[in-house]
């Protein structure tokens, strides 16, 4: 359309840098256009993601609105050298829903910060804050659509380390009868975590880049070679691992919920709605596509790990206090579903998957902007201090109430899509394991019913007696983002459509193995 | 289709009522009364449809519709509708129940003139729940099912939580909630096993596939029996009964829904519709009917010692549940649908009418302070009577011929230990429900009861409409000439009416002398209740605490799934967290801290390491060398 | 006759009496002094390869040109190290290297 698909995908990647280029360049007492700025280039980015996700053409399949540019050419006895890295730009079905799904969580995020730097005790300017916060988005939509090793890498930690700045010095230190957890803890946890994790990511990357013996980082280019059963076995690991730190793939999962409790709101969204989600696209996108034999043989382990992570999760987050310690537990849950979809290698499942991570990502960041909404009226998190707010802010406790009921799978919003693929996949393979995956869904329920009835249910307490209820920019964000979980719950089939394409391009991986 | 409205138009019916929902809903500040006429408007097309469906299916029978939902490969889900005999029997009952019950709470929801500012959430609620319920008895396949079925928990867990404000109204609306919902994980692990077996989900398919021998015994066996957990626990069978009593924190009407003729009817229905595959493990059946027998005379000894109104009659419900689930133990479908909608009009009129009482006497519910209100209310007074005679089984009433239809069943098709068990029930019934009546609008005033009045025209009407069916739906059993071969032979093409003049008589006789317990205990006065007290102590205290299973469930709630989760939760923050990642930063701090004495800052310290060096190296490479 | 092994024998001994005095000496002075003994060493054996050696006529001359270097750079060095111990001296009064342990924990 216009003429301009071929470079619909890079302007996906520029467009949060001009934001943030025109953002730099404004005086930074100037507040109120430096919230303009990040606004439009969040409003146009979220239309264009929208346009790429309705562009592409599910009965087509494959990858579409490819562009490549040429970056670096690598002398050598290479075949493809010539052609080392390049900007190899293109969208397949698993990544459109994400790209999606990125789009929006950009947009509600800006409309969420859009406080940033007004209250009395943090007056830190919003200005690097908006910078940092489009300069990390900008890395997620290339992670998403970059079809080329390097610059997957490369964007991948884009998308990493603003989250350092972002936390340590937006972010906010707790204190808790037992223990603490300062913001800078937080930040360096999960800094150190991701980057460990990215370690073993470049390792397998370069290994794949000498093996292939291509002299080329191109996926594409990759995928034609056939890597040794030994090769696969040893690096696979590495690949599962280090997206896996990413995904909250358990034990390396605590990374997770310290840094959502320190984070500013709209980074938590961030993270839990999108940056989980990389580690869990990047299993499929380089670990299945490249190497299928070596995840055929490690995929009994990544189940196992998801199954610990879903009833793991859920019952810690039984066990919480803090409103954003139980999300972040639930988060580390449901990515449990994701990577137990993956593993279970067939269309149903993995197909659940995807659309667990599409769902998840909308509705975690629904969860985290109505607990910003909250903590910042209430100044704490404690479900115990907190009671009867439905009372005072009926619009934020329905919209928590939506977030919660899709996030125990409840049918007509769309965790239950996902989840019932999930299952239905999981039982072709691992009936056992299904069992679980059904039990966990109800302990969600218990924890949610309970969060639910402590902290919005029963009467409110006196302290309580002014609280305000979601102003007009929260009202918008939260909207758009229930919008879509009552979209994708009634009408999943277009999102599906899309997914499955993709799905069936991962799985024709498997056909010589499986 | 000799109609133009008929059986195709029967999804239209939950469609109106979720319309209903998804305007009233966002839009109810801007709706006259709230968005309530919408509602009723809603349902009532909805009955009237219902008409429509009915006489196109006597007319053209069975007729399934079904569109795509999602499809992955080559598993399609879709929503879709059958309507047959047992469908149209529910559609029947649920859109009448549901359109009284809306318009009496037109006059229960409204305080000293003033609509409660929460009506537009309730009705909108309401209609969301009745829309998933409609759906629920159309569906033709299982995933639709349990859509709908886990939407019908959504609605009444809303519904009781009403009055969130109420800390017990939110505990009860949890405990519904998340008591249903484990009962739901089995339904959902048996629908995927079917699924599994079978690769489908649709209904008639599966039966035909099972009858044909192509699901595994074991397979049937383990899916049948985890899909009536599901049934167990929306129709709070025991052990799941515990959520049922606590629901009536909800608005007394939406008890009457929800407790009479819909969610609770949800596990009846389910087992009836699955019927053909229950049949197919007898094992499993034995267990419904066991599990049917339990229910019914535990909670009916309960229902004798609760002095609250709504909760005798959430015990006298669960126990009638019993027995519908007794009969399906027995194989009847067709009784125990026969019973589910003589109970269902029976009870919605109990319900509506303790309402009506509640609202005469400001919210009043315990029984010990009411007595003689047949005088100040004599609507109320009559109807209840009649609902709670037609339960007890008093000829010509409904529940006599109904009752004594499953009593019937069971004896023919289930050991005599049922039989004995059901007509102890059955005296139990009779004499919680002459306890409640007489105890609440017979004998004298035991307060003032001065100002009570009765209710306006709006919530007496529903009563004196209920009150029709519950009197003459029991004459549908007799079968009309060759076209209409009584309820149980609409229902599944075969049955015929008899009866057993013994049993009848065995169980009228209980049922009388049940009645005559409770009139010489609270109207001559000549029994002491409190003397039978003192007398079974242990026995009284054991039935007053409803046999302490809540105690229980409390208990592991308390001890072990929280402490469990507290342990979970302090394990991943002092083992995961603190030992194993901290662990892993602190010992490379450690390290780092004592290799530092390494840097001695003496040159020839490091002089001599790099001569070592040296030294070591070319040896090594000497040695490798040779 | 002088043969390449008498220079080996040769450059080997200044190596290691000049390693000694690296190693053993507290005065900076002297360590400077031992570290020119070393090197010298090294230019010993370049002058014996050179010599005895045939490398072929196109790198006759190499180990004298290295030499040059090797000469001309260890005069830099020296000419920094004595700067910087003369500096060490005026501030300390002392050229012991075991009292300069600044750079130290």
């Amino acid at each position: 359309m216009f003429g301009f698909d071929p470079y619909v995908l890079l302007l996906l990647i520029v467009l949060p840098l001009v934001g943030a280029g025109a953002i730099l360049v404004t005086p930074g007492s100037n507040v109120r256009a430096i919230r303009m700025e990040a606004a439009v280039a969040a409003t146009v980015t979220m239309l264009l993601s929208v346009y790429v996700f309705l562009a592409y053409d599910h009965s087509v399949g494959g990858m579409q609105l490819e562009r490549t540019w040429q970056w670096l050419s690598m002398p050598g006895p290479w075949p493809l050298g010539d052609h080392a890295i390049t900007l190899h730009l293109a969208i397949d079905g698993i990544a459109a829903p994400m790209v999606l799904l990125t789009g929006i969580v950009l947009f509600t995020g800006v409309l969420v910060s859009w406080r940033v730097g007004d209250s009395e005790e943090d007056s830190k300017p919003p200005k690097a804050y908006f910078v940092l916060y489009l300069l990390l988005l900008s890395g997620v939509f290339g992670v998403f659509v970059t079809l080329d090793m390097f610059f997957f890498f490369f964007f991948y930690e884009l998308a990493v380390l603003p989250m350092y700045l972002l936390i340590g010095v937006w972010g906010s230190s707790s204190t808790f009868p037992t223990f603490s957890r300062t913001k800078e803890y937080g930040a360096m946890k999960l800094m150190i975590y991701l980057v460990a994790g990215s370690v073993l990511i470049w390792v397998a990357m370069l290994a794949i880049f000498v093996e292939g013996g291509l002299g080329t980082f191109d996926l594409v280019a990759l995928e034609q070679v056939t890597f040794s059963d030994n090769f696969q076995k040893i690096f696979f690991p590495l690949l599962m691992v280090g997206f896996g730190v990413l995904a909250g793939l358990w034990p390396f999962h605590t990374w997770s919920p310290d840094g959502h409790v320190a984070a500013p709101t709209a980074v938590s969204m961030v993270h839990a709605g999108v940056l989980m989600k990389l580690g869990a696209f990047g299993i499929i996108r380089i670990g299945m596509m490249l190497m299928p034999e070596g995840a055929q043989a490690w995929m009994p382990a990544l189940i196992g790990l998801g199954t610990v992570n879903v009833i793991y999760g859920a019952w810690s987050a039984i066990g919480q206090n803090d409103l954003k310690y139980v999300i972040g537990y639930s988060s580390v849950s449901h990515m449990g579903y994701v990577l137990m979809g993956i593993a279970t290698l067939n269309p149903l499942g993995l197909s659940g998957a995807v659309l667990q991570m599409f769902s998840h990502g909308i509705m975690t960041a629904l969860f985290f902007a109505v607990v910003g909404a909250i903590y910042e009226r209430t100044h704490t998190r404690d479900i115990y201090t907190l009671d009867g707010l439905a009372k005072r802010m009926g619009f934020t406790a329905t919209m928590f109430a939506i977030a919660g009921l899709a996030s125990l799978g409840l049918p007509g919003l769309s965790g239950f899509v996902a989840e019932l693929l999930v299952f239905l996949g999981l039982f072709q393979t691992y009936p056992l394991l299904g069992v679980l995956g059904i039990i966990g869904a109800a302990i969600t329920a218990v924890y949610i019913l309970r969060l639910l009835a402590r902290v919005f249910f029963g009467p409110l307490g006196e302290r309580w007696e002014d609280q305000t209820d979601a102003s007009g920019l929260e009202r918008v964000s939260t909207l758009v983002l229930a919008g879509f979980i009552l979209l994708v719950g009634l009408f999943p089939f277009p999102f599906i459509r899309v997914i499955e394409s993709g799905v069936f391009e991962v799985l024709a991986r498997f056909g010589d193995v499986g | 289709m000799t109609e133009i409205i008929g059986t195709n138009w029967a999804w239209v019916i939950p469609a109106l009522s979720a319309g209903a929902f998804f305007i009233v809903l966002p839009f109810r500040r801007y709706l006259p009364v709230q968005g309530a006429p919408l509602s009723i408007a809603a349902i009532l097309l909805g009955f009237v449809l219902f008409w429509f469906v009915l006489a196109d299916l006597l007319a053209s029978g069975t007729a399934d519709l079904s569109i795509r939902w999602l499809s992955v490969g080559d598993t399609t889900l879709t929503w879709g509708t059958t309507v047959d005999q047992i469908s149209v029997t529910m559609l029947g009952l649920v859109t009448f129940v549901a359109l009284l019950v809306q318009v009496y709470s037109l006059g229960y929801m409204k305080h000293d003139g003033k609509y409660d500012p929460g009506l537009g959430r309730y009705y909108a609620v309401h209609s969301l729940f009745v829309a998933a319920m409609l759906a629920l008895v159309l569906a033709d396949n299982l995933v639709f099912l349990y859509i709908t079925w886990e939407l019908v928990g959504l609605g009444s867990y809303l519904l009781i939580g009403f009055w969130y404000e109420r800390r017990s109204a939110a505990e009860a609306a949890k405990k519904a909630f998340i008591t249903t919902r484990i009962g739901d994980v089995g339904l959902l692990i048996g629908i995927v096993l079917l699924f599994r077996a079978t690769g489908t989900f649709d209904i008639s398919t599966l039966i035909h596939i099972a009858q044909n021998g192509g699901i595994e015994q074991g397979t049937l066996n383990v899916s049948m029996f985890l899909i009536f957990l599901g049934a167990m626990g929306k129709s709070a069978q025991v052990p799941f009964h515990v959520w049922l009593p606590d629901a009536m924190e909800g608005p007394t009407p939406v008890s009457a829904l929800i407790h009479a003729a819909t969610m609770v009817a949800a596990g009846v229905y389910l087992v009836a519709r699955l019927m053909p595959l229950f049949e197919l493990t007898p094992t499993v059946l034995v267990v419904v009917a066991s599990v049917g027998v339990v229910t019914f005379v535990f909670a009916g000894t309960i229902a004798l010692v609760v002095t609250d109104i709504k909760r005798v009659l959430a015990y006298s419900t669960v126990s009638h549940l019993g027995l519908m689930m007794l009969s399906l133990g027995a194989g009847g479908v067709g009784v125990a649908l026969f019973h589910l909608v003589a109970h269902g009009v029976a009870k919605a009129m109990l319900f509506l009418g303790a309402g009506s009482v509640m609202h005469a006497m400001h919210e009043e519910t315990d029984i010990r302070k009411m007595g003689g209100l047949r005088r100040r209310m004599p609507v109320t007074g009559w109807t209840f009577a009649i609902g709670a005679a037609s339960l007890a089984g008093v000829i010509p009433l409904a529940g006599f011929f109904t009752k004594d239809e499953v009593l019937l069943r069971v004896l023919e098709y289930r050991h005599p230990v049922f039989i004995v068990l059901a007509l102890f029930g059955v005296v139990l019934s009779a004499l919680y429900m002459a306890r409640l009546t007489f105890a609440t609008f017979f004998g004298e005033p035991k307060s003032d009861h001065s100002e009570v009045h009765e209710s306006p025209t709006v919530m007496t009407l529903p009563l004196l409409l209920l009150a029709i069916p519950a009197i003459g739906v029991g004459f549908f059993a007799f079968g009309l000439g060759d076209t209409y071969k009584g309820f149980a032979g609409f229902i599944d093409g075969h049955s015929k009416f008899h009866l057993n003049i013994w049993l009848s008589i065995a169980s009228l006789v209980l049922a009388g002398i049940g009645i005559w317990i409770g009139w010489a205990a609270y109207i001559r006065g000549s029994l002491s209740t409190e003397r039978i007290i003192d007398r079974f102590q242990s026995v009284h205290r054991v039935l007053a605490a409803k046999y302490y299973v809540d105690e229980i469930y409390q208990w592991v709630i308390d001890r072990i799934v929280l402490v469990l989760g507290r342990f979970i939760a302090a394990f991943d923050r002092v083992v995961v967290n603190d030992t194993a990642v901290d662990g892993t930063g602190d010992s490379v701090k450690i390290s780092g801290f004592r290799m530092k004495f390494v840097q001695t800052g003496r040159i020839y310290n490091y002089g001599m390491a790099m001569a070592a060096g040296v030294v070591i190296l070319s040896l090594i490479w000497w040695i490798v060398q040779t | 006759m002088i043969e390449l092994a008498h220079l080996q024998v040769l450059a080997a001994a200044l190596f290691s009496i000049g390693l000694y005095g690296v190693l053993a000496r507290r005065s900076a002075v002297l360590i400077l002094m031992s570290i020119e003994l070393m090197l010298n060493a090294v230019n010993i054996n370049l002058i014996g390869y050179a010599t005895f050696v045939d490398f072929g006529e196109a790198q006759r001359a190499l180990g004298q040109v290295l030499i040059i270097f090797v000469i001309t750079i260890a005069a830099a060095e020296l000419a920094l190290a004595i700067a910087i111990i003369l500096r060490l001296y005026r501030n300390r009064s002392s050229v012991n290297v075991d009292q300069i342990d600044a750079l130290r924990w």
